[in-house]
């Protein structure tokens, strides 16, 4: 619901590395997306081709590379991608969140010239 | 050629909140960012905790997408408030927290965060706040800990609210803890303050707050 936002901050940060590493086009945008960052590949998509109109990265492909949240079973300890009901694949024991993971959200790269 | 950047988004609010939790500090405040889904009853709540922290000044910076009723009724009641209207933005961020909390002009005190009724996007701004407050409601029902993941995980404290209707809706606390506990260890204050009648559970909420105050 906030992608906008987001999409404008990375067009500015796209904005001030054109201009670092003197490139003129920018092709493609390489995001890392956590599953708990709640930020919708769609809208993003949406807004960018709205928003990069006029930039260096006018009419770059987004690419998504999206990363789950983690949870570990406290019965076996079998660390496992979150799943809806928290019950461990191996045990069927009651799992619990791995603080920090699935938050991520940058900018991995971007490829120009 | 493809430059590998790793730079992380919403940088710039991560500064801004820095910048707001120096502001509350050096003024020694309490900054409360308390979140929840519209109707969860967030202002009835800071309407009894400041009624229960007598001796403490109370003041308010309000979001919502339109409107001042909720900074009016409050400020009926004694309390400081602003309101910031967000225009359709589904969060409050750490920008808009600076205005508020210059309109509300206070030096010591709890300040509480009113964000916009939402279980999503606010838990993605920081807005430089010392307690993150989810205020949950039991006609919500009692899964939402195991679907809203990315708010439960994010708040330091909960409260159950209308507990009163628990048994009219069939809300399963146990499960609501599981599924709580499965993402976060803050501790959970059950509160009923239905109208005209005796508020219940506020006085330990409330003293858990004053304890973060006195910590400060």
């Amino acid at each position: 619901m906030h992608e906008l936002p987001v999409v404008l901050d990375i067009i500015r940060v796209m904005d001030e590395e054109a201009e670092k590493n003197k490139i003129k086009k920018i092709n493609k945008i390489s995001l890392v997306i956590g599953e708990l960052s709640s930020i919708i590949d769609e809208s993003v998509q949406m807004y960018f081709e709205v928003a990069a109109k006029g930039h260096p990265c006018e009419g770059a492909d987004l690419v998504f590379e999206h990363r789950p949240a983690m949870l570990r079973c406290q019965s076996c300890g079998k660390k496992f991608p979150h799943t809806r009901d928290f019950q461990c694949p191996d045990c069927g024991g009651d799992s619990i969140l791995i603080k920090g993971t699935g938050r991520e959200f940058y900018i991995l790269s971007f490829d120009g010239q | 050629m493809e430059v590998i950047i790793m730079k992380e988004l919403l940088e710039g609010n991560e500064k801004l909140a820095e910048e707001n939790r120096k502001y509350f500090k050096q003024r020694h405040l309490l900054a409360v960012n308390l979140m929840g889904a519209p109707g969860a009853g967030k202002t009835t709540l800071i309407s009894a905790i400041a009624k229960e922290l007598k001796d403490i000044p109370v003041g308010v910076i309000e979001g919502d997408i339109s409107s001042s009723i909720d900074a009016e009724n409050l400020e009926k009641q004694g309390l400081r408030s602003s309101q910031i209207n967000t225009c359709g933005e589904c969060h409050l961020d750490a920008r808009v927290i600076r205005d508020g909390a210059d309109q509300i002009d206070m030096h010591d005190g709890i300040v509480f965060i009113e964000n916009v009724g939402n279980l999503i996007c606010p838990a993605e701004f920081d807005l430089g706040e010392s307690v993150r407050l989810l205020a949950a409601s039991v006609p919500e029902g009692d899964d939402k800990p195991f679907k809203y993941v990315p708010m439960f995980s994010y708040v330091d404290v909960v409260a159950l609210t209308k507990c009163d209707l628990k048994e009219a809706v069939g809300f399963d606390s146990d499960n609501f803890v599981k599924g709580l506990r499965a993402v976060s260890e803050a501790p959970v204050f059950e509160v009923s303050l239905k109208k005209n009648e005796k508020a219940a559970g506020i006085d330990t909420l409330a003293r858990f707050l004053r304890e973060k105050y006195e910590q400060m």
